[in-house]
């Protein structure tokens, strides 16, 4: 199968719009003020949807479709969101901290389930000049990944899933909503399939090997980070997605981070950002340099983390260059201390000139102990992908399993 | 992106996305964070009472562009019309500037976006006859900035200093 770009970017904008629904219908019934943060579509292994759904507690509604549009979709809260709507739409309902939720804050998580996904769904019903049948709302709440529709974790087994995720966020409280909807393979591989000489078509199966290859490169400069530091590393999440060019700055918290951040020159070309929230860095750089730092963190500590940037970034690059079986050229990575939002924008902006949408990589490197975490975004220059994918020989995806089994 | 709620909220601030705008004719504060070569125009028309802010990406709309809040040309036109409908005169708003820095190496030669938001940006203003009363653009720090419509007060935290245009 081939992916047609431009249509996987059509189904973006439609699961936009259909959140941009929902969120108003949250405003609507609870008066909170909410808004559409990211929307994107994301092809996961198991070991990825595993990966972001693991350890949160959820509550939420699933509901299946039929008809025109067939798949699962999942609108999820975390559990003190849900009990913060609960309060405001069914006063009296049992939803606080320690208690379990009873009837009435059950019945009222399932009837604003129902319909902010009624909302979701219309658009895409419109769209497909079609009507989509949805099954009654099934109240759940649990953990991690049993959240997502019956079967979603084992047909990421056998075959990548698509996910659209959508993530709302309220105003002014603490409130954080996800719609997810995982289209039902088979028909929505038909929806994207494109004729065999379009141009933007990129193969599937090459499109699956550089989700490998994130991975691949994340857990590189994880292990790179580990040797310097002494401090054991597990990349944590590493997916690749696809988003609107305008929403990649949005994919880092609105917070300050130290890192590097270093262009892509060849073939593959893009951009990589390397980035630490300020309590990790200072975990990095108390680990790295034999001496007592001031607060905050001065030229000494920022050096240690532009070390700690060039030494992932080469890890970062093996992982790729063993897959693609190329050199990587790159400009050296350069220091930054500064919001996220504002890193990545100048990012989204140069590949923006040339492309409406970006594939984004993104992994995160994690510590058991939560001694730090380290945030990796690749967002490669479409065209230069798809280059790369071409001169990609599928082959090369066997060849990947054997030198990771060799890895490790 | 777009927010929900409105005019009623107690709170009267209203958030603006990248490639996203918002006008109000209750002096809220609009805000937008993040801006790295992006640039944040804020628009006031005083004594109608309404005031807009967009936080543009890019300088130059291509033909048909799908949103037209992230490029600079298109998106000044879409906040004034948008601002007209409020009630705002064209020929009364003025506007403030903040954004547009070069952060990177591979950023500041070859033509930088930020600078280019800028240009573009006068060029557009210049064309409208909109003055631009002040401005903070350049350097190689973000900046998170805070539009008071109620006063034109524009007040910009960048690299852990706070300034007010």
């Amino acid at each position: 199968m081939r992916v047609d770009i431009q249509s996987l970017g059509t189904y973006n904008r439609l699961a936009q719009e259909g959140a941009e629904h929902a969120a108003a219908s949250l405003t609507g019934m609870t008066g909170i003020e909410t808004y559409v943060d990211v929307t994107n579509v994301t092809l996961m292994s198991k070991r990825d949807v595993e990966d972001v759904f693991g350890g949160t507690q959820f509550v939420g509604v699933q509901i299946g479709l039929g008809g025109g549009l067939s798949g699962e979709t999942a609108l999820a809260f975390d559990r003190d969101s849900a009990a913060s709507i609960v309060d405001v739409l069914v006063p009296g309902a049992s939803a606080g901290d320690d208690d379990e939720f009873d009837d009435m804050a059950r019945s009222g998580i399932s009837e604003i389930g129902n319909i902010m996904m009624g909302g979701f769904v219309d658009g895409w019903a419109d769209y497909l000049s079609t009507s989509v049948d949805m099954t009654p709302p099934t109240y759940v709440e649990r953990d991690g990944t049993d959240v997502l529709p019956g079967g979603a974790l084992d047909r990421a087994e056998e075959e990548h899933v698509f996910v659209f995720e959508s993530q709302m966020t309220a105003v002014d409280a603490e409130i954080d909503a996800y719609i997810y909807m995982l289209p039902e393979y088979g028909a929505f591989a038909e929806m994207l399939s494109a004729s065999e000489d379009h141009d933007d078509a990129i193969p599937m199966d090459k499109l699956t090997v550089f989700d490998e290859m994130t991975r691949q490169g994340a857990e590189r400069a994880a292990e790179n980070v580990s040797s310097m530091t002494g401090i054991e590393t597990d990349v944590d999440v590493s997916r690749l997605s696809f988003v609107p060019i305008e929403d990649v700055p949005n994919t880092a918290r609105d917070e300050v981070y130290l890192g590097t951040v270093m262009e892509f020159t060849g073939t593959p070309g893009g951009y990589l950002a390397i980035l630490f929230d300020e309590p990790s860095a200072r975990t990095i750089v108390d680990a790295t340099v034999p001496m007592e730092l001031d607060e905050p963190l001065g030229d000494m500590g920022e050096s240690a983390i532009q070390e700690m940037g060039n030494i992932m970034t080469s890890g970062f690059i093996d992982g790729w260059a063993n897959v693609l079986q190329t050199s990587i050229d790159h400009t050296p990575p350069e220091l930054v201390h500064d919001l996220g939002t504002a890193i990545l924008s100048p990012i989204a902006g140069r590949l923006g000139q040339s492309q409406e949408y970006a594939f984004l990589m993104d992994s995160t490197v994690v510590t058991p102990e939560g001694e730090f975490n380290c945030e990796i975004y690749a967002i490669p220059d479409e065209q230069k992908l798809k280059e790369a994918l071409d001169a990609l020989l599928v082959e090369r995806s066997d060849q990947l399993e054997a030198n990771r089994e060799s890895l490790f | 992106m777009k927010t929900y709620g409105g005019a009623s909220s107690s709170r009267a601030r209203k958030r603006v996305g990248i490639a996203d705008f918002a006008v109000t004719t209750d002096g809220a504060v609009l805000t937008t964070s993040g801006l790295g070569s992006c640039l944040g125009i804020g628009l006031r028309d005083e004594r109608a009472g309404v005031a807009g802010l967009i936080h543009v990406m890019l300088p130059t709309a291509p033909e048909e562009p799908p949103n037209v809040a992230k490029y600079a040309d298109t998106g000044v036109d879409a906040v004034l019309t948008a601002m007209r409908d409020e009630g705002a005169s064209p020929d009364r708003v003025r506007a403030k500037l903040a954004g547009g820095s070069a952060m990177f190496e591979f950023d500041s030669q070859d033509e930088p976006i930020g600078e280019r938001n800028v240009a573009v940006t006068r060029t557009t203003l210049d064309r409208l006859g909109i003055p631009v009363d002040a401005e903070d653009v350049g350097g190689d720090s973000g900046r998170s900035i805070r539009f008071h419509a109620d006063t034109g007060d524009l007040r910009i935290k960048s690299a852990g200093t706070e300034r007010r245009i």
